[in-house]
């Protein structure tokens, strides 16, 4: 289907040069008359329902949620009346250690998360471009976890991390300690990352197998003919070519761990004792279990900023591939 | 980051020439990665294959461990049948179908319009809009799923099937991807469709869409995984069973006190399927579109 659509472009490219006239330069437009008013009218109506989306969808929303962290709620429940409070609801979080402790936990997790699960998916990568017997079968099997939503991903891991699940019967098997995993506040939240990096690792192999093969051959040939070894090739010629691939994976990552919610809520209901609370789950405890939505709101503003400033660097590394 | 698939195999081919290789070098590290690739299989084969036998032998068949952990000595479908028959898991399959191919078509007829206008009109604050766009779109929806499901409720969309497919039909990256491609679609070949009389509308669909394949393709894949994984949105907004979406069904399963491990398994590999057939048969447009070499770079 690709070279299909690589064989049409080449086509269209050739029938543009020999059909337009030699007037029509690329960026003058000559004979258009009414110009800008017509594009304009075009675009509006091009972009409009696009537009209506994003107001509607995510900027109206957002603006809600915005001024209801200036509210606050007289009484308990969804249907308290409201009173204006200022600043009140930043300063009750900001200054609540376990609130805190949730921003601190879920800056933390994505630190030590990302960059881990981009380094194994590189090694793996890297691992699975070389000229190997069964390579493709590999890959493959690197690959099917992926396509296992996350939902799916905590089901498996929640029966098989249970006290008298198959990890701790290979564990005792072979002569070690049973582990506690979701119920033990130290290893809670790693067995969140593992049900997390089942799925995540090999999605994010494929988009690095991807730029691995992009990297020019004749490269790796210059290394070689330099008599560079293989570390040697991979730290001066793998990784500053895939520099980009790179940041924009672990970015990406990024903005899909730091909303991380279902295996959360599903296994662990953020505890034992906090250890898993992080800020989605926060913000929907705070919304529907405590019936404080304002609070809920105010974190869920904190956790859209932090949204915001890591997608603008994403932005800002897909605008400079141009 | 024009993507340009095909030239993809031809460097994989060229891939280090089978030069004279330590035998032992290459053993070690098929084996490395034979163990790594079923590592990361292990898992699904074990449900697979618990799915497959009666509920309690998951657990039950761990002590004494054996290759009988693993592989049922009583083969059953009728987690399957339960699955379908009283759980009403097909409804919920089938929803999560409706949804996301839903989304997928109202996301084309929203983003493919918005790219060309993005790229071919002149009009003062486009990259504006642009960034508008393709930032806003790209915020995880998830992040502002509570205060929407809220507003939702207000609106009367809670428990309706076009309350599960809007939050979905933006996506940032298909609107990037799109204009992306559409950018390389020469200029002079939509002058000379306004010199034949052509409108813009018909510029585009006769004339860019068919050029962008690849595109499209990657946008709709992007958009449908997105809904099909949905979980927090229609958690918050549908309580009604008979609209509910097959991930949320599963996590209802799990939540159930009396749990069946091999009917869990059962509906975290169906909902596996979908995703699994259309990532191996398009993974070529999935991958190459979202980070592209660092050759240009």
């Amino acid at each position: 289907m690709s070279a299909e659509a690589q064989e049409g472009t080449r086509r269209a490219a050739a029938q543009g040069r020999s059909g337009a006239s030699p007037a029509a330069a690329p960026s003058s437009r000559p004979g258009r008359r009414p110009g800008r008013g017509r594009d304009l009218r075009t675009a509006v109506l091009f972009l409009g329902p696009a537009l209506a989306a994003i107001v509607l969808l995510r900027l109206v929303p957002f603006a809600g949620a915005a001024w209801s962290t200036l509210f606050e709620r007289v009484g308990v429940g969804l249907l308290a009346e409201q009173r204006f409070a200022g600043f009140a609801n930043y300063q009750q979080l900001l200054s609540d250690p376990l609130f805190l402790g949730t921003l601190w936990r879920t800056i933390a997790f994505n630190l030590v998360i990302n960059p881990v699960q981009i380094a194994l998916a590189m090694a793996i990568s890297v691992l699975l471009v070389q000229r190997l017997p069964g390579r493709g079968l590999w890959r493959v099997f690197v690959f099917v976890p992926c396509t296992v939503p996350l939902v799916g991903s905590s089901v498996a891991w929640g029966v098989a991390l249970r006290q008298d699940g198959p990890v701790n019967g290979v564990l005792t098997a072979l002569g070690l300690a049973p582990q506690p995993f979701f119920t033990s506040p130290q290893q809670a939240l790693a067995s969140i990352a593992l049900v997390a990096s089942w799925i995540g690792i090999g999605y994010w192999m494929l988009f690095l197998i991807g730029g691995l093969n992009d990297v020019n051959r004749e490269l790796y040939e210059a290394a070689s003919l330099d008599g560079a070894g293989r570390w040697r090739t991979f730290t001066s010629v793998t990784v500053p070519m895939m520099k980009r691939p790179l940041l924009f994976v672990l970015v990406a990552d990024t903005v899909a761990n730091f909303v991380l919610f279902v295996p959360v809520q599903l296994l662990t209901n953020g505890g034992p004792d906090q250890s898993t609370t992080m800020l989605m789950f926060d913000a929907y405890r705070r919304t529907y279990t405590y019936s404080q939505p304002n609070l809920g709101a105010t974190a869920i503003l904190i956790l859209t900023l932090i949204m915001l400033a890591i997608v603008a660097v994403q932005f800002r590394l897909l605008k400079e591939e141009d | 980051m024009a993507v340009h698939p095909s030239t993809r195999p031809t460097a994989a081919r060229g891939d280090r020439r089978p030069a004279p290789r330590r035998w032992v070098g290459t053993a070690l590290l098929t084996l490395l990665a034979a163990v790594i690739g079923v590592a990361f299989l292990l898992p699904a084969v074990w449900m697979l294959l618990g799915s497959l036998r009666p509920g309690s032998e998951v657990i039950g068949s761990v002590s004494p461990l054996g290759w009988r952990t693993l592989v049922p000595d009583t083969w059953t479908l009728d987690n399957y049948s339960a699955l379908f028959g009283q759980l009403g898991f097909g409804r919920s399959l089938a929803n999560s179908l409706l949804v996301a191919l839903v989304s997928v078509l109202l996301g084309l007829a929203l983003s493919v319009p918005a790219a060309y206008a993005l790229t071919v009109l002149r009009f003062p604050g486009r990259e504006g809009v642009f960034a508008l766009l393709v930032v806003g779109f790209m915020v995880p929806f998830e992040a502002i799923a509570i205060p929407m499901a809220q507003l939702f409720t207000q609106w009367h969309l809670d428990n309706t099937y076009v309350g599960l497919i809007l939050p979905g039909i933006g996506n940032g990256l298909a609107i990037f991807n799109l204009r992306q491609f559409f950018r390389g679609v020469p200029s002079s070949l939509r002058e000379a469709a306004i010199v034949d009389g052509a409108g813009e509308f018909r510029i585009m669909t006769r004339l860019y869409v068919p050029l962008s394949t690849t595109a499209l393709i990657n946008s709709a894949l992007l958009i449908f995984l997105g809904q099909w994984s949905a979980y927090l949105w229609p958690l918050l907004l549908v309580s009604d069973q008979e609209k509910q979406v097959a991930a949320i069904a599963i996590a209802r399963t799990f939540s159930d006190t009396e749990f069946n491990f091999g009917q869990m398994f059962g509906g975290a590999l169906l909902i596996s399927v979908v995703p699994a057939v259309l990532l191996l048969l398009l993974q070529r447009y999935f991958a190459t579109s979202i980070a592209s070499s660092g050759e240009k770079g």
